[in-house]
């Protein structure tokens, strides 16, 4: 009980901190001073202390949507162990539960983007739904891998099932690695897929979508989106931290400072994509997970002659 | 047999035409509650202490056949008593807007067709082969053709049903001839004598006989072109019941098919294989072209077809499961596939009625009139919300119980090391299609209910009346309770499932009870959770400013609804990928982006499906011509008409000479 207590607490530090160093690691390359490391968490806090502006358009359902996307990302969350630790729940086949809840969030903000009657945000919720169902098999792909190696389909026994170091292992965890953080990079809507700070409302993809949220909903939007962060940069961690160290002390700070120092040096260094290269972008990852799951079967294959 | 059941359908049409014109549904809802009442005690008994035999007789044609009720029938009697039952229900309200347009004897014709229907569903599904099931087969395909047929004054509805009925009789065809070879072989035309067959002769000629025969039913790619001709020109509760449980009875033929392999692993694998990759095809195929329709029910058509598909995944995996020798992978595919039967005839009819109550109200199915209706519609746009995120297969609703399943199994084969790389292809395929249904289905829903109204029509659309919703209640109840208690749904659908392939249906339930009781916890979390942030959202909110101001317009002051996102647009990006898969009909010039003040334009763009055009190539202007040709053998004079019977009569005694005949 203890240890799944400390699980989900240290996934909260995950999730609070990335956001965190991505804006440090920005600073620090632009040569700036930068923000407070916990800025986006006082930005928070004061959205949730504020009224709401509603569009009369809009009706219930994009009061609700809010609550669906935090609350499907706070159970999918709570599915996710940090390597050595275990998840408050787990059962045979979360993996792909996981997979479904991040689904049932995306169509949550989807629908409600499309109750505002904007132009701007049915291009958003449209682009989202695209990418969002082309990434689907990149992911099952990257899982599937994960269940051939370690031949368990919930995300506590995959891990816990940590084997040996050998080479071939080495290969695929580190390229999977790389896939989830890819992952990431597309469901949470940053450069190069698209970037969070764009003042072009007709080029955004995430961030168009949330226009018309304010206060409340608002935060609940940004909490959702800094869990579902959380989630795959622990995922990525794990893969790596199964053949260096399977151990959270090491997890834990691979998964914040791995991931947030990454992205926040691709934001610093690269340009966004064009938005027609983005579909190209994302079949790329889908081809690579394909890739990633021959090599591992073909290895595994040898590991067993 | 063929006796008793044409005296008892004349007996149902002479209560429907003797009733008065506003009593004709209760005859009709008696009649088959009726029905369904006898079918559910039966299928309860069948699951309770096995099977039932009902009658046996002999025929001419076939020799020895009987009607009896297995677990497998009993499955499909469920979803059509069920779906029956809604579907008459819902007729009563559907139906009131055209008892002035349409004469007493068309309304009876139509509540007469539909009990026809649903008898001769039942009467597919327990017959034992043969003659009684062609029969019953050809009895339903008349029925449904006649309930097609129900606004036979537009022109696009005739066209669609005789689509209809041509493409039936084709399938028909094939059956017809699977049957006889079976029947030339065997010396009986049982579906259990396939087994047999199987054994003594080459089995995949037959098998893909059989399965062409019902895969046109189903609407397997590429014989798909006449669902989605079929339902936007057919009333919404005669797509629900044709959709959500008549194109199934394709999907029980196939169950035949697969029950008959007894052990045969090469076979097994071999069939498996054809199978899940017919289900990859059409599972892909629908989605993709479903997320590119414009049409409220051409899009509900396309997935079906789409869940076909998702369908024979599960049965593909169930066989080539069991082939490998896996008895866990193969019980998950078929409880899967079993299950996805069972939830696709309850959301889709429930979708297939929202279009009706739109349709109603709107005249239309066109998306693109639409948008703004849940404020018109508020009871219809909830239960269309829970539909579309069934479909979707989310969690905590039961089209994801079943999707899971599959997945398990297919995961299993991956770590097990069982066939992997068509686990794999599998996997792929399912994730996209479950990505794309999204996206189609968010799409459906956000344009029609959703945004600013499109056209005028929106604001004088009221809510339907309550007997219509009642309808559409009696699926939603199920669908939640199969989505939030898994665990209780999976111990028929195991058994079922044990008497198609095999395997221990004791062991499927033990290996699926702590994934789906976890899931079971996991979906009743999820809606708590949701629940507690709204409540504390609403209760933090009561002491604030909450305020209404008009949408973000990103600076632009004066947009207006022409501006709003369409349908169209909405699925452009993926019409780019699925181009291929299309044939556009464009009608007018789009907008050049030279034009840097465009003028006044007509645009409009109808994506239709590449295999349509299957139908108007070269061999169908061949047989125009060959037509032509014989055409001109009909002289209109007697003398003629007497020289071809005599030429006839003299060819038949050659051949007899020579002992060919």
């Amino acid at each position: 009980m203890l240890i799944k207590l400390l699980n989900t607490l240290l996934m909260i530090v995950v999730a609070l901190s990335i956001t965190g160093v991505i804006n440090r690691t920005r600073a620090i390359l632009a040569g700036r001073k930068g923000i407070r490391f916990f800025q986006h968490i006082y930005n928070a806090r004061l959205m949730l202390s504020k009224g709401a502006v509603y569009s009369p358009t809009t009706t219930v359902l994009f009061r609700i949507a809010p609550c669906v996307y935090l609350g499907a990302a706070i159970v999918a969350f709570l599915f996710i162990p940090i390597a050595d630790l275990e998840p408050i729940l787990s059962f045979h086949g979360d993996i792909i539960l996981v997979a479904y809840l991040l689904a049932l969030s995306r169509i949550a903000i989807v629908l409600a983007a499309l109750d505002t009657g904007s132009s701007f945000e049915g291009m958003g919720a449209a682009r989202e739904a695209l990418y969002g169902a082309l990434v689907e098999p990149a992911l099952m792909m990257a899982l599937a891998t994960l269940a051939l190696f370690c031949g368990y389909s919930s995300f506590a026994d995959i891990f816990a099932t940590a084997q040996e170091t050998d080479t071939n292992l080495t290969i695929v965890m580190l390229l999977l690695a790389y896939v989830f953080l890819i992952i990431m990079i597309i469901e949470s809507g940053r450069v190069p897929v698209d970037d969070p700070r764009t003042h072009l409302e007709l080029t955004m993809i995430h961030e168009v979508m949330c226009l018309d949220y304010s206060g409340i909903d608002l935060a609940m939007i940004n909490i959702a989106g800094w869990l579902k962060n959380a989630i795959w940069a622990v995922i990525a961690a794990n893969a790596v931290s199964v053949v260096v160290c399977f151990h959270w002390e090491f997890a834990t700070p691979l998964a914040i400072l791995g991931t947030g120092i990454t992205i926040g040096c691709i934001e610093s260094l690269r340009a966004r994509n064009k938005l027609s290269r983005n579909i190209t972008y994302i079949l790329t990852i889908v081809a690579m997970s394909a890739l990633v799951l021959l090599t591992g079967f073909l290895l595994y294959q040898n590991i067993d002659i | 047999m063929y006796l008793y059941t044409l005296l008892a359908a004349l007996l149902a049409i002479v209560l429907i035409f003797v009733a008065p014109l506003r009593a004709k549904v209760w005859v009709a809802t008696s009649l088959i509650s009726a029905a369904a009442v006898g079918a559910i005690y039966l299928v309860v008994r069948t699951l309770l202490l096995g099977d039932v035999l009902l009658a046996t007789f002999s025929t001419d044609m076939f020799g020895a056949e009987r009607l009896s009720v297995d677990p497998v029938s009993a499955l499909f009697l469920a979803i059509i008593s069920i779906t029956s039952v809604a579907t008459v229900l819902y007729s009563k309200g559907y139906v009131e807007g055209y008892l002035k347009r349409f004469s007493p004897t068309h309304i009876s014709l139509h509540y007469t067709a539909l009990v026809l229907l649903v008898v001769s569903m039942m009467l597919v599904v327990v017959s034992s082969g043969g003659f009684s099931f062609l029969f019953s087969w050809e009895l339903m395909t008349i029925a449904s053709f006649i309930l097609i047929l129900f606004e036979a004054d537009r022109h696009e509805v005739r066209r669609a049903a005789l689509n209809y009925l041509v493409m039936m009789h084709i399938g028909f065809m094939f059956l017809v001839a699977g049957f006889v070879m079976l029947h030339g072989v065997t010396g009986s035309a049982n579906f259990e004598a396939i087994e047999c067959y199987f054994k003594v002769a080459k089995p995949l000629p037959l098998f893909i006989i059989f399965f062409i025969g019902f895969g046109m039913k189903a609407g397997l790619f590429p014989m798909h072109i006449w669902l989605p001709e079929a339902h936007p020109a057919a009333p919404s509760h005669v797509s629900a019941i044709m959709s959500g449980v008549m194109i199934k009875t394709g999907i029980y033929g196939v169950l035949r098919l697969l029950q008959a392999i007894d052990h045969n692993t090469e076979l097994l694998y071999a069939i498996g294989l054809i199978v899940l990759l017919a289900g990859i095809v059409t599972g892909l195929w629908g989605v993709i072209l479903a997320a590119m329709q414009n049409d409220i029910k051409r899009l509900m058509a396309y997935s079906s077809i789409e869940n076909i598909g998702v369908i024979l995944i599960g049965l593909g995996v169930a066989a080539v499961g069991h082939a490998a020798g896996s008895n866990l992978i193969g019980m998950c595919g078929m409880c899967g596939a079993l299950l996805h039967v069972v939830n696709h005839s309850l959301f889709k009819s429930m979708l297939f009625f929202s279009a009706g109550n739109i349709y109603s109200r709107m005249h239309t199915t066109s998306m693109s009139q639409m948008g703004g209706l849940a404020k018109h519609m508020p009871v219809t746009a909830i239960l269309m919300l829970f539909a579309t995120v069934a479909i979707c297969a989310l969690p905590p609703l039961n089209g994801f119980v079943s999707e899971l399943l599959i997945y398990i199994g297919m995961f299993n084969g991956v770590s097990d090391g069982h066939e992997v790389l068509y686990a794999i292809g599998g996997i792929i395929a399912l994730s996209l299609i479950g990505g794309i249904v999204v996206l189609a289905f968010s799409k459906l829903y956000g344009v029609v209910f959703l945004g600013s109204p499109r056209s005028t029509h929106v604001a004088e659309s009221t809510e339907v009346d309550n007997q219509r919703i009642a309808a559409m209640a009696i699926p939603a109840m199920l669908i939640l309770v199969i989505g939030l208690l898994p665990q209780l749904a999976i111990r028929p659908i195991a058994l079922v499932a044990e008497a198609v392939t095999g395997g221990d249906s004791a062991f499927a339930v033990a290996a699926f009870t702590p994934t789906l009781t976890a899931l079971s916890y996991v979906g009743i979390i999820l809606i708590l959770v949701i629940a507690l942030l709204y409540v504390a959202k609403r209760r933090a909110q009561l002491k604030r400013k909450i305020e209404s101001g008009p949408t973000w317009g990103c600076g632009f002051t004066a947009p207006n609804i022409r501006m709003q996102y369409t349908g169209e647009s909405f699925s452009e990006g993926l019409e780019n990928i699925g181009r291929p898969l299309l044939k556009n009909m464009v009608d007018g010039r789009s907008v050049d982006k030279g034009e840097i003040f465009p003028k006044q334009h007509n645009y409009e763009v109808q994506h239709k499906d590449k295999v349509d055009s299957l139908l108007g190539m070269w061999w169908v202007r061949l047989m125009h011509r060959i037509n032509m040709y014989v055409m001109r053998l009909r002289t209109g004079r007697v003398n003629n008409y007497v020289t071809f019977a005599l030429l006839f009569l003299a060819v038949v005694l050659i051949f007899t000479l020579v002992g060919i005949l």
